[in-house]
């Protein structure tokens, strides 16, 4: 405790004289972070997350981010050096984030198991220029995570990548040069209000049944299959008939219900046909 | 033959089907197209009610705040010693960067930091998302509107949001862009760095500083004059020691039609000098000052920073309008025509009524100095009516009026971008105020005090004296029950004004009844639906089954009547 304290000291002295000068690193439980902001949350190099018997491999990775990176995407404004990895499950992985611009940049992946990532979350951050590594075992299950900067309208604007564990589970929207995102604006189109009006609208679109619903479906082949008991029940218990008959009778009455049907269509069709009369 | 029957048959059902489902499903009646009215409390449990309490946080003395949504004492702590020289666990409670503000070098050894960096971001709130056509980073001015913003925000650290679990941005990142105080003769850095996707600099309009810096490098903030864009990603440092005092501006003069707009101006203070004088670097939010300067305190009892600012709608639709930055850049420089604009929106310290009760209340005792410092961040003139009092106009855009010759007055008018430094004094003599009660202060340009034209909204808020406050803070208000506006359906124009005004809604909506048998019809349509699917699938089922089961005796009858054979 004492030598961190002094170490503390020392780095806080050095702050004062040498500002950019790299420093020990202070640690908050698990959350270590220096005085020009450079942080590393959910840093863990061995409790292995539920599921891991062991480390299956060890894994380094180095990514660049900045402005520049953004410059393959046009439309987007700042940028990774690479927008996927790919690591098996329970690998320990060690990520330098290597910041080539003069502000703030992360690489922060969410939704890790809690019992041994705070918050769910594993997070590097730093402003740039300047670079800050970190390490974290992968989960056990195959899932695919975003890793994104969280500064407002960074990942949006480019800085997202997908970091694939195992088989993954899938491909993230809108990750650049790998998938298309989820909501396309239109380049015409003045206003995002009508985006979201479209949007709406199909929503009442797809509230509106299509010609067979499940519920129909459902209700014909109930009928299809209750038919016969249903015959039989009426019959006996109403009509003094077996289902049978019954079934026969009620063809009867709608063939001649139809037959009445054809014979006003086809009596009316004559009459008012052209130069009939 | 066989075949034939069958395919007729099918047919027969097919097209007796078809009719059936077009009966059942003719739309319902069109009730209005917008989402269902949601309502707030007027205090949300947010934050901790003890943040409103006066207190000490590391040796730092931080006035009470006794409003819904305070300042967090820890961020105030925070602002007055440096991130640099706050106790990590008060750091902790803020979501300030490490070396977000640095103060350091007591040059005069007068017991103050006389070196002072200030770091600023640039930050999109209500932005566009290519994952969702929600507005990301929200912050909401008032129930249910959310225009994009671009604020300058103190340099923080971890997620832009609330939590990992919200899409509301975190706390210090919201309008106005803070008020930001530093002390005549200081050193000060202020370093921006532009987090967003647009060029961006900072002028320091009002503020004693030199043309270059010691560099030869321009510091005024002009791209065309004095120095390039700050581009994406990129950074400037601005140097200044100012030798003057008062109560200035600073906003960035990129596209200033549009940016400053957009939200990216605030305020500037430089305090007088005096000894130990720690100031509050940042006023996020605006509003009450909870560690207010020497000089403040020798004059005064409390301080408060008001900035008045306008949103035309259509400017502040363009960021939410597409994902793509050239678009926007398209869209905002070149087809947006500022000259047939109008404002719709009008914010105080960045919400309107009733959000303004929440955190932009002055809450005064009775015989009380608060000085109030005004911006006009408005693009047209601004005409603030306090209610109960008349305050005196002390300084005129940082600089002193001769004490002789100050104006006492109830309307305080300020051209765009101007700054008015106020002395209300809360004596109950007739003039200066008419006794204690909960009085408010607004706009008397009238559609100030609406919200795109719906009254009461705007920059409405109130004077409240603390024996009017009701628990929770909240104010004891005497007039009709305000839950009304707290509902997202009013500023949507959905609910009549005066409804309920009277046992039988006399003002109330002419199509209210209408309206409300249309929906209850529309909403048991909905319910039925399933059922009647169900019931109408039994129905062609049972049909089908006996047409099936029949249809030798159907054949025998076709070639009978149809074919005429046996």
């Amino acid at each position: 405790m004492a030598t961190r304290c002094l170490v503390f000291l020392v780095g806080l002295l050095a702050g004062f004289h040498l500002w950019a000068a790299p420093m020990p690193m202070m640690d908050h439980g698990r959350m270590r972070m220096d005085m020009s902001g450079r942080m590393v949350m959910g840093q863990n190099t061995d409790r292995l997350p539920p599921g891991c018997r062991r480390i299956s491999e060890e894994v380094e990775i180095t990514v660049k981010a900045g402005h520049k990176y953004a410059r393959p995407f046009p439309g987007t404004m700042f940028g990774y050096s690479d927008h996927e990895w790919r690591v098996e499950p329970c690998a320990k992985v060690t990520v330098t984030l290597v910041n080539e611009d003069q502000v703030r940049h992360q690489w922060m992946l969410h939704d890790l198991p809690e019992e041994v990532y705070p918050r769910g979350m594993f997070h590097l951050e730093v402003t740039g220029p300047g670079e800050v590594t970190g390490t974290f075992i992968a989960p056990a299950e195959d899932r695919t995570y975003l890793v994104h900067c969280d500064i407002p309208q960074h990942t949006e604007k480019g800085m997202k990548a997908q970091l694939v564990v195992g088989k993954g589970s899938g491909v993230l929207p809108g990750i650049p040069g790998i998938s298309e995102p989820a909501v396309k604006y239109d380049a015409a189109r003045p206003k995002g209000a009508d985006l979201v009006d479209a949007a709406a609208g199909s929503e009442t679109e797809r509230d509106r049944n299509p010609f067979l619903s499940g519920m129909l479906v459902l209700g014909i082949v109930l009928a299809i299959v209750g038919a016969p008991y249903f015959l039989r029940w009426l019959g006996e218990r109403f009509f003094g008939m077996t289902g049978r008959e019954l079934n026969a009778y009620l063809f009867e009455r709608i063939m001649a219900l139809a037959c009445q049907g054809i014979a006003v269509f086809r009596s009316l069709w004559q009459r008012l046909r052209p130069g009939s009369a | 033959m066989q075949r034939r029957g069958k395919i007729y048959g099918a047919v027969g059902i097919l097209l007796f089907c078809a009719v059936l489902d077009v009966a059942a499903d003719i739309p319902p009646p069109s009730v209005s197209e917008v989402g269902k009215s949601a309502k707030e409390p007027f205090c949300p449990p947010e934050r901790p009610a003890e943040w409103r309490d006066a207190q000490k946080i590391d040796g730092v003395e931080i006035q009470e705040e006794r409003v819904c949504l305070p300042d967090n004492p820890y961020a105030v702590a925070a602002f007055v010693k440096g991130t640099n020289n706050v106790s990590m666990p008060t750091l902790m409670k803020t979501r300030l960067a490490a070396d977000s503000i640095i103060k350091r070098n007591d040059r005069d050894g007068d017991g103050d930091p006389d070196e002072i960096i200030i770091k600023l971001e640039v930050a999109e709130l209500n932005g566009a998302s290519p994952d969702t056509t929600e507005p990301v980073h929200t912050f909401a001015i008032a129930p249910g509107i959310r225009p994009a913003f671009w604020v300058f925000a103190p340099k923080v650290r971890g997620m832009a949001t609330k939590d990992e679990h919200s899409t509301e941005a975190n706390p210090l990142l919201r309008v106005p862009s803070p008020v930001i105080r530093v002390e005549q003769g200081d050193t000060v850095r202020i370093v921006l760095e532009n987090t967003h996707y647009f060029p961006h600099t900072i002028h320091l309009h009002g503020v004693d500083h030199p043309f270059v810096d010691a560099k030869g490098e321009g510091n005024d903030g002009v791209p065309q004059t004095s120095e390039g864009f700050i581009l994406p990603g990129g950074k400037r440092v601005y140097e200044i020691t100012p030798r003057q005092p008062g109560t200035m501006i600073y906003h960035c003069h990129v596209q200033t039609h549009t940016h400053l707009a957009m939200g990216l101006i605030g305020m500037f203070v430089v305090e007088e000098n005096r000894p130990d004088n720690w100031v509050q670097t940042f006023n996020v939010g605006a509003g009450k000052v909870r560690h207010p300067s020497r000089a403040v305190l020798e004059r005064y009892d409390q301080e408060y920073d008001l900035q008045y600012q306008a949103v035309d709608k259509e400017l502040h639709e363009i960021v939410q309008s597409s994902n793509d930055p050239r678009v926007i850049a398209r869209r905002m420089n070149r087809e947006y025509d500022l000259t047939d604009a109008t404002e719709d929106y009008f914010l105080l310290n960045g919400r309107s009524f009733p959000y303004t009760l929440r955190e932009s209340l002055i809450v005064v005792e009775p015989d009380q100095n608060v000085k109030l410092r005004m911006l006009n961040a408005q693009g047209e003139l601004l005409a603030v009516h306090t209610h109960g009092h008349k305050a005196t106009i002390t300084h005129y855009d940082g600089i002193e009026v001769n004490p002789a010759a100050q104006i006492t007055r109830d309307i305080f008018d300020m051209a765009p971008a101007q700054r008015l430094d106020l002395k209300l004094t809360t004596t109950n003599d007739g003039l200066h105020n008419y006794g204690p009660g909960i009085w408010v202060f607004h706009d008397h340009v009238e559609r100030g005090i609406t919200t795109d034209g719906m009254n009461p909204g705007g920059n409405i808020s109130a004077i409240v004296y603390k024996s009017y406050l009701g628990a929770d803070d909240v104010p004891k208000l005497q007039g009709i029950d305000l839950s009304r506006y707290f509902d997202t359906a009013f500023y949507r124009r959905q609910m009549p004004v005066w409804q309920d005004i009277d046992e039988w809604d006399s003002l109330g909506d002419p199509d209210a009844r209408q309206a409300e048998a249309a929906e209850s019809a529309d909403g048991e349509t909905r319910k039925r639906s399933p059922l009647r699917h169900l019931l109408l699938g039994l129905l062609l089922g049972f049909l089908a089954y006996i047409l099936f089961t029949n249809r030798e005796r159907g054949r025998e009858l076709f070639c009978q009547y149809v074919l005429g054979r046996k």
